[in-house]
């Protein structure tokens, strides 16, 4: 579903793309607000292969940022570098710098537990744990130890349920295994599981890939709500929900960040051939 | 993107074509065909089970069961050398054995005669004292009086009376019999060829000694054939004439024995045809026992209308006997065969009669440790021996084995060495199990001196041995956990042991857990690397703790199996039974374990 592209974009055609050649050094837009995390010179390989190359992005606090791109291109990969997720992954290396308020996170003495506290995610399938709701929640803050008593648990767990507009839904059965709820109220849990340790920023990985229309129009409308607190980044497929849901938007293509620049007018405006090409269903 | 290139090739149709009747057929066929294989397979092998199953539980039921005399004791005080207020541990001390030999001695007064007698005493299981014992300790006051106890027969009795020692048969002949004489020899003598089908089963049971026989001779001649050849063989070459002179020696001889042979059997054939007549039983014949007026004989010689016989029990009354109040027991097996003598049989007769010999639940066999003596042998000491070896192996596989998967499937980097090391995990699984027997021997016995036949040695073994199982099916169950719950957890901020320890081990514990209890079952069933570490050996105590000499269930049914007594045969499989009981047991906890933690994702 995500990656159905609506070809009717006309109301947003593009003016005549700025012809560049492939390495061009990024204008940065106008800030808009102070950049929260600054990647610089990102490469990332897997097995030697390389999957990212020189990426330099500013993600800006209090915003939303998509990364669009073709499958492949990077988009998620760039994404699990902000809270080194691909740590996990056998065979992974990531160079570069990205600074999490002026702090380089890829410092090899980056304790990678607490840059995931401040960095949260949220992944494309839901995945609650096999526990209760209750418990999904409690889960992060009890690692973390932010909670010093049940009573102040207890308001964690509520009012993470209540910013995920979950609360009212399972208020009463938060004794009931979380993999028990629908896909769309599976999702929201997980971001309200991973606001629950209060984050700076959560990253999302097509979080409405495996979700019905509705229940992803709720996800963005809460995406809108949480830019107040959080800095969000998402991966989307679907053109229109980043144009519905972001201010800033990253395109990549083959590893490489094409474009970077305020929603609107990467999507009336976009200064790349490639980015135009694929915001209006030529390839991808 | 079909007409790229231009080009103009003569387009080539594909021809409709359908699939005949003959094809679908056949395909049909084959499905049956393919499906009658599988219910023939699983047929097989259900009556294969089934087959086990019936023999196992036919031979062994019996073992639950023991006959059981009641005897009067006379608890005397001077025979069992007790002062006139023993204490407990005077009475547990004393020797009870006199007094149950008095009781059987008063029972049958008959009896003289240092091998009766012993005969006699050999009536009761060795056990006996034993049981006399626990009376008196239950009830101390109870000495000095005669009480009626009853005590285990001895396990040839008990053999006999299950009908496994000799087929048993009676019957109530169609007519009246007289008899003459009391005590001693008596005559019986009936109307209507009452005893016409004792002679013709015994001209029967000749005729087949006559075959028997028949066969021997025939070996023999075909030995004296080969022979014959081999000394003409040899006399021709001239080659070794010791070897010649040898073998005409052993001619004559076979010659001789094939001969008196051939004078035998035509004897027996002639006893065997004669139409009518008397046959006098001997001991290599079967036994016919008559009971009648309340006495028991024993057909000595016998005729289609009279039979003579020796009274066993004395005869109560020298009056007709009325049709259906006498009847005639056949023996088949002849007493030269048979552990239980005729006297013995006759013994059982009486006690029968007055209601003192029952088939009562053998909870002994529950409650005792092994013994040369079936009727007191028990599985008990056996069961526990495999309790502490398990616990042993369970202590040190589980956690071993456990964090072994972990670490292998969650924190190890994949290179050669892991590569290694998980080859040789899965090779383990397959080395026979008395590798690891010699192994124990030769590391834990000899090395660091570990005592012998201990449950701590064999669950040391059993361990090694079920390690590798549950290594490669907890490796299994992590491998099952979904990639998306590592991904969630590290994602909040866990650390990778958080990870483990509060998501992926507790999703794949009923996985590891059925691995478990598979091993387990497989260790609790293992021989072969228990013989090599002296756990084979014969054990009477139950044991008490780890490093008591112990056996375990299956290491005792080999022993049994071993064992030349009869009453082992069914002892054998009865422990067949516990030991089957346990592992169906085991299993179902495995099959439940997974039902209820499955797909909790």
């Amino acid at each position: 579903m995500a990656r159905d592209l609506d070809v009717n974009m006309t109301e947003m055609a593009p003016a005549a793309a700025v012809t560049g050649n492939s390495d061009i050094s990024l204008p940065m837009p106008e800030p808009l607000a102070a950049p929260k995390v600054i990647a610089r010179k990102v490469n990332v390989y897997y097995s030697g292969v390389q999957a990212l190359f020189d990426v330099d992005l500013d993600i800006l606090e209090h915003q939303v940022t998509a990364l669009i791109g073709p499958s492949g291109c990077g988009k998620s990969t760039f994404l699990r570098c902000i809270n080194r997720m691909n740590d996990v992954i056998d065979g992974c290396v990531t160079e570069g710098d990205i600074q999490l308020d002026g702090r380089n996170i890829l410092a090899p003495g980056e304790d990678v537990v607490q840059l995931r506290q401040k960095v949260g995610m949220v992944f494309q399938k839901p995945n609650p744990f096999p526990k209760s709701i209750y418990e999904n929640i409690a889960y992060g803050p009890k690692i973390h130890g932010l909670a010093n008593d049940k009573a102040e648990l207890d308001e964690i767990v509520e009012v993470s349920l209540e910013r995920a507009g979950l609360w009212e839904e399972v208020k009463d059965r938060l004794n009931q295994p979380g993999t028990g709820l629908s896909g769309g109220q599976q999702q929201r849990l997980c971001i309200a599981r991973a606001i629950a340790v209060t984050p700076d920023v959560v990253l999302m990985d097509e979080p409405c890939s495996a979700l019905d229309p509705i229940a992803s129009a709720k996800v963005e409308e809460l995406i809108d709500e949480l830019r107040e607190k959080f800095t969000i980044v998402i991966v989307t497929h679907s053109m229109q929900q980043a144009a519905r849901v972001s201010q800033q938007t990253a395109f990549f293509h083959l590893g490489k960040l094409v474009e970077v620049d305020q929603t609107e007018k990467m999507f009336t405006n976009p200064t790349d051939e490639r980015t135009h090409g694929y915001i209006t269903g030529r390839f991808g | 993107m079909t007409d790229v290139t231009g080009r103009a090739a003569p387009r080539r149709e594909l021809k409709k074509r359908s699939t005949s009747d003959a094809n679908v057929r056949k395909r049909r066929a084959r499905e049956r065909r393919f499906q009658a294989y599988g219910v023939a397979a699983l047929g097989s092998a259900i009556a294969m089970l089934v087959f086990l199953m019936v023999t196992i539980v036919g031979n062994g039921y019996s073992a639950f069961f023991q006959h059981e005399v009641a005897l009067n004791v006379d608890i005397n005080r001077d025979r069992l050398n007790l002062g006139p207020s023993p204490d407990e541990d005077a009475l547990a001390r004393a020797s009870y054995r006199l007094v149950v030999r008095d009781a059987l001695k008063a029972e049958f007064d008959t009896v003289s005669g240092r091998r009766e007698l012993r005969t006699l005493y050999g009536f009761v299981s060795n056990g006996a004292d034993f049981a006399v014992r626990d009376a008196v300790l239950a009830n101390p006051e109870i000495v000095g009086t005669t009480q009626q106890i009853w005590i285990k027969t001895s396990d040839d009795i008990d053999t006999l009376l299950k009908g496994q020692m000799s087929d048993v048969a009676r019957w109530q002949p169609q007519s009246a019999a007289s008899v003459t004489g009391t005590t001693g020899t008596v005559t019986i003598t009936a109307g209507g060829q009452a005893f016409a089908t004792v002679l013709e089963q015994v001209k029967a049971h000749l005729q087949d000694v006559a075959d028997e026989l028949a066969v021997r001779q025939a070996r023999l001649e075909s030995i004296v054939e080969d022979q014959k050849a081999a000394v003409a063989e040899l006399t021709r070459s001239n080659s070794n004439p010791e070897e010649a002179a040898r073998l005409v020696g052993d001619i004559a001889a076979n010659e001789a024995a094939a001969k008196q042979l051939s004078e035998r059997i035509a004897g027996l054939r002639q006893r065997a045809a004669a139409a009518a007549g008397s046959e006098v039983l001997v001991a290599d014949l079967p036994s016919y026992l008559v009971k009648i007026n309340g006495g028991l004989v024993k057909i000595t010689e016998v005729s289609a209308g009279e039979a003579k016989g020796e009274a066993l029990l004395p005869l109560q009354r020298g009056t007709p006997a009325p049709q259906g109040s006498w009847e005639i027991v056949s023996y088949l097996t002849p007493e030269a065969d048979r552990r239980v003598k005729d006297m013995e049989i006759a013994w059982i007769t009486k006690l029968q009669a007055e209601d003192r010999i029952e088939e009562r639940f053998n909870i002994a066999f529950f409650q005792n440790g092994d013994s040369r003596e079936p009727e007191i042998a028990g599985i008990w000491g056996a069961v526990v021996g495999s309790f502490f070896t398990l616990v042993t192996t369970l202590l040190i596989s589980f956690p071993i084995g456990v964090l072994a998967a972990v670490y292998l499937e969650e924190f190890a980097p994949r290179n050669r060495w892991t590569d290694l090391i998980e080859v040789n995990i899965n090779n383990l699984a397959a080395v026979p199990s008395i590798v690891f027997g010699l192994l124990g021997l030769a590391v834990f016995l000899n090395f660091f001196g570990m005592p012998r036949s201990a449950p701590l040695v064999g669950g040391i073994v059993l361990a090694l041995m079920t390690l590798p199982t549950i290594i490669i099916a907890s490796r299994a169950a992590l491998k099952s956990v979904p990639p998306s719950i590592r991904q969630a957890a590290l994602g909040m901020g866990a650390s990778r042991l958080q990870t483990i320890a509060h998501h992926v081990l507790p999703l794949a514990m009923p996985g590891i857990l059925t691995g478990t209890i598979i091993g387990m079952a497989q260790a609790l069933g293992e021989t072969a690397p228990l013989l090599m570490i002296g756990m084979v050996a014969f054990i009477v105590d139950i044991p008490g703790g780890f490093t008591d000499p112990a056996t375990v269930m299956p290491v005792q049914i080999y022993l049994w199996a071993d064992s030349p007594e009869r009453a082992f045969v069914a002892k054998t499989s009865a422990a067949i039974m516990v030991l089957l009981a346990f592992l169906i047991v085991m299993n179902a906890i495995a099959v439940v374990l997974r039902k209820r933690f499955e797909n909790r994702w």
